[in-house]
């Protein structure tokens, strides 16, 4: 039997959660009915970080859009920019040269890692531990070194081009990658024994917070959320892309569905993308970055195209429309915490405030993606 | 990958022959247009099949005086994309809703409402989703202008 | 920017008013107010590496009444903008105001002929003390646009300069 059965009472009253408040991330607004400190009805409230992004689509070039995919979710951009590209390089038929694949490969895998650690540091400080957040920056700023060696940006990257990348990299990047790893293989321990056992966290998360498998599956939750329901669902696998199909890494997934599972599935993600860049870092062929082919103006023929990638916070995908023009004529952007985040109204149902907003931690929320 | 059985539940609803695309170049693997009433049903097909809706889009067609709402579903253990889309007039752009289907929808079709002012019949409740509370305007409409 | 802008009390007791700036400049209480990508630079500013308590800056504080400087770090939406104004009018005086990154000063990218959605920077809605151009700016940016509001309180630079190049 629920809580919210066992005491029915009619005294509720409506609580404002935002849109300015430390435990939403950003700009998110939830309008809860409450009964006591439990939770009736959660229903949030979207559009606060509304940035226009696909009616910018229609109007600029295909290429002139870039900038903005490393805008949607500035964690981890570079999945951004990596779907997006997929979806032209479809639609124009680009073929991308093999060393090119494997930069993106690497640079994604470490932006993942770096998302991760965001999440991981702004997540238990939700649940009130502030320590965890300086070691995770900490590790991160070395991922960001790399990056900006590369790509010239520390946070809203736009390094992908249409049939290839921006720049080679430098041998620098590879030994640094390396050693970020090495580094970051003998961190993991710590931040387990530091967290992930920790009594406090493990009754703040395990066996609360469930949202199953079918419910992601109605409400089209996708990543870490429905991998955390026991669902191996991953697009890397699923519609292997770029040079996925040659690496070899499994797909993390815990089958309980409570907070703890997305926890452990994303701490679990770190070690594999760790894996993914090692063996790409030693598969990495020589070559060019760009396509030779690639044509300076893009005009894909009439039709509509879709494209995804596995970003950090699960499928995004890139549905094009094009008229034949230099413009896209639709440019719809599927992001995944959109759909992650609607789930949360029954998933909140009778749940403690501060439980839920653990389980809203454990969605790992961007809310400029969401609202778009 | 799509079963046979899908493809003939859906071949009953579909108003011309379904389009089985080339994966590599089109990105989805089947490609069905249904009549607007026939969306609910269509839903209903994909459910029983375990399908999960990705998201719901308008494309409004100015020069044909019609509007298009794109279903894209996708399967988390056998994966396959279908695509099922509708046309609907530009003058009176109203189709059924699949929110009892799939609760996902609401979102998706709150934000294909305030973008294009596609009205879903059975909606429980349509108020603006990503503009402003008192928003009277549908911005991804092609005659738009602020 | 600078001395030239700062408001003169009628009554002047500049002893005391130069004892106040000192302590106010470097014990900036800015507030937890994140709108955008910016806010994640914010952050870094506070983590380590860049760690803002340096300068005395660090103490973050999610409620607009305990606040003085607001750093708006983000794009401001025409659906966010009366909640910004309302934090703005909430934070007591005397307060600051720190523009982060290129949508806070003017809209930024999302500046198109027709748009619908945005404010195109957060002066239209209240004065701003201190602009920090970037998209997003370096954590070593805001840090630098915090050492120059120290300066406008107080009306000397306490830090050496560092020359670009």
């Amino acid at each position: 039997m629920s809580v919210l059965a066992q005491c029915d009472s009619k005294e509720t009253f409506v609580l404002n959660l935002g849109p300015q408040h430390p435990a939403t991330h950003g700009v998110l607004r939830v309008k809860l009915t409450m009964d006591g400190e439990y939770i009736r009805q959660a229903e949030p409230v979207l559009g606060y970080i509304h940035r226009m992004h696909e009616k910018m689509g229609e109007n600029r070039t295909w290429a002139q859009f870039m900038p903005n995919t490393g805008r949607l979710d500035y964690l981890s951009a570079l999945s951004y920019n990596h779907g997006y590209v997929l979806a032209v390089e479809r639609a124009a038929a680009i073929e991308v040269p093999e060393r090119a694949e494997y930069i993106r490969v690497i640079t994604v895998e470490l932006n993942r890692i770096s998302s991760h650690l965001v999440w991981f540091g702004a997540f238990i400080l939700d649940l009130g531990g502030f320590t965890p957040l300086l070691y995770a920056f900490d590790d991160r700023e070395i991922i960001l070194d790399l990056l900006q060696a590369v790509t010239g940006s520390r946070l809203t990257y736009c390094y992908f081009r249409f049939g290839g990348v921006y720049n080679d990299i430098e041998p620098d990047f590879i030994t640094g990658t390396l050693a970020f790893i090495k580094r970051l293989r003998a961190r993991m321990p710590m931040y387990h024994n530091l967290v992930t056992k920790n009594i406090i966290l493990v009754k703040r998360l395990k066996d609360i917070g469930f949202v199953p498998a079918e419910m992601c599956r109605k409400y089209g939750a996708t990543g870490p959320v429905l991998r955390g329901a026991g669902v191996a669902y991953d697009v890397r696998r699923a519609e292997p892309y770029s040079v996925y199909p040659e690496l070899d890494f499994d797909i993390p997934t815990h089958p309980e569905g409570d907070s703890m599972a997305r926890y452990l599935v994303r701490m679990d993600e770190i070690e594999q993308s760790m894996r993914i860049i090692e063996q790409a870092c030693t598969k990495l062929p020589n070559g060019p970055v760009m396509a030779e082919k690639a044509p300076k103006i893009i005009k894909p023929a009439k039709g509509d195209y879709y494209a995804a990638v596995e970003a950090a916070r699960g499928s995004f995908g890139v549905r094009l429309v094009s008229d034949g023009t230099n413009t896209p004529y639709r440019l719809k952007l599927r992001s995944p915490s959109y759909s992650n985040l609607s789930l949360f109204g029954e998933a909140s149902r009778g749940m403690l405030l501060p439980d839920a907003l653990a389980l809203m931690g454990s969605l790992d929320l961007v809310i400029p993606e969401i609202d778009r | 990958m799509i079963s046979q059985e899908l493809k003939n539940a859906l071949a009953k609803l579909a108003v011309n022959e379904a389009v089985v695309p080339d994966f590599k170049d089109k990105g989805f693997h089947l490609d069905v247009a249904v009549a607007p009433d026939a969306v609910a049903p269509a839903a209903e097909v994909m459910n029983l099949a375990g399908f999960f809706l990705e998201a719901i889009t308008g494309v409004d067609w100015l020069a044909e005086g019609q509007m298009e709402v794109v279903y894209d579903y996708n399967h988390s253990i056998s994966p396959g994309r279908v695509v099922i889309r509708a046309r609907v007039s530009r003058a009176t752009p109203e189709l059924p809703t699949i929110s009892a289907i799939y609760p996902g929808a609401l979102w998706h079709e709150r934000e294909t409402h305030d973008f294009f002012g596609i009205v879903f019949t059975g909606h429980p409740d349509l108020k603006p989703l990503l503009l402003p509370e008192d928003a009277d305007f549908h911005p991804l409409r092609k005659d738009y202008t602020s | 920017m600078g001395k030239e802008n700062l408001q003169d009390a009628i009554v002047q007791f500049a002893p005391l008013d130069k004892l106040l700036g000192l302590g106010r400049a470097n014990s900036l209480w800015p507030m937890t107010f994140g709108l955008a990508c910016c806010a994640i630079e914010m952050m870094a500013t506070g983590a380590s590496r860049f760690d803002l308590a340096r300068f005395g800056a660090e103490v973050f504080r999610p409620s607009p009444r305990q606040c003085d400087v607001m750093i708006v770090a983000g794009t401001i939406s025409r659906k966010m903008a009366p909640a910004v104004q309302t934090l703005y009018d909430q934070m007591p005086e005397p307060k600051w105001v720190i523009a982060m990154g290129n949508c806070a000063i003017s809209g930024g990218p999302f500046v198109f002929k027709g748009q619908y959605g945005i404010i195109e920077g957060a002066d239209k809605l209240f004065p701003v003390d201190v602009y920090i151009p970037g998209c997003p700016p370096r954590p070593e940016a805001l840090i630098e646009g915090i050492l120059e509001l120290e300066e406008k309180i107080t009306g000397s630079r306490r830090w050496p300069r560092v020359e670009a190049g």
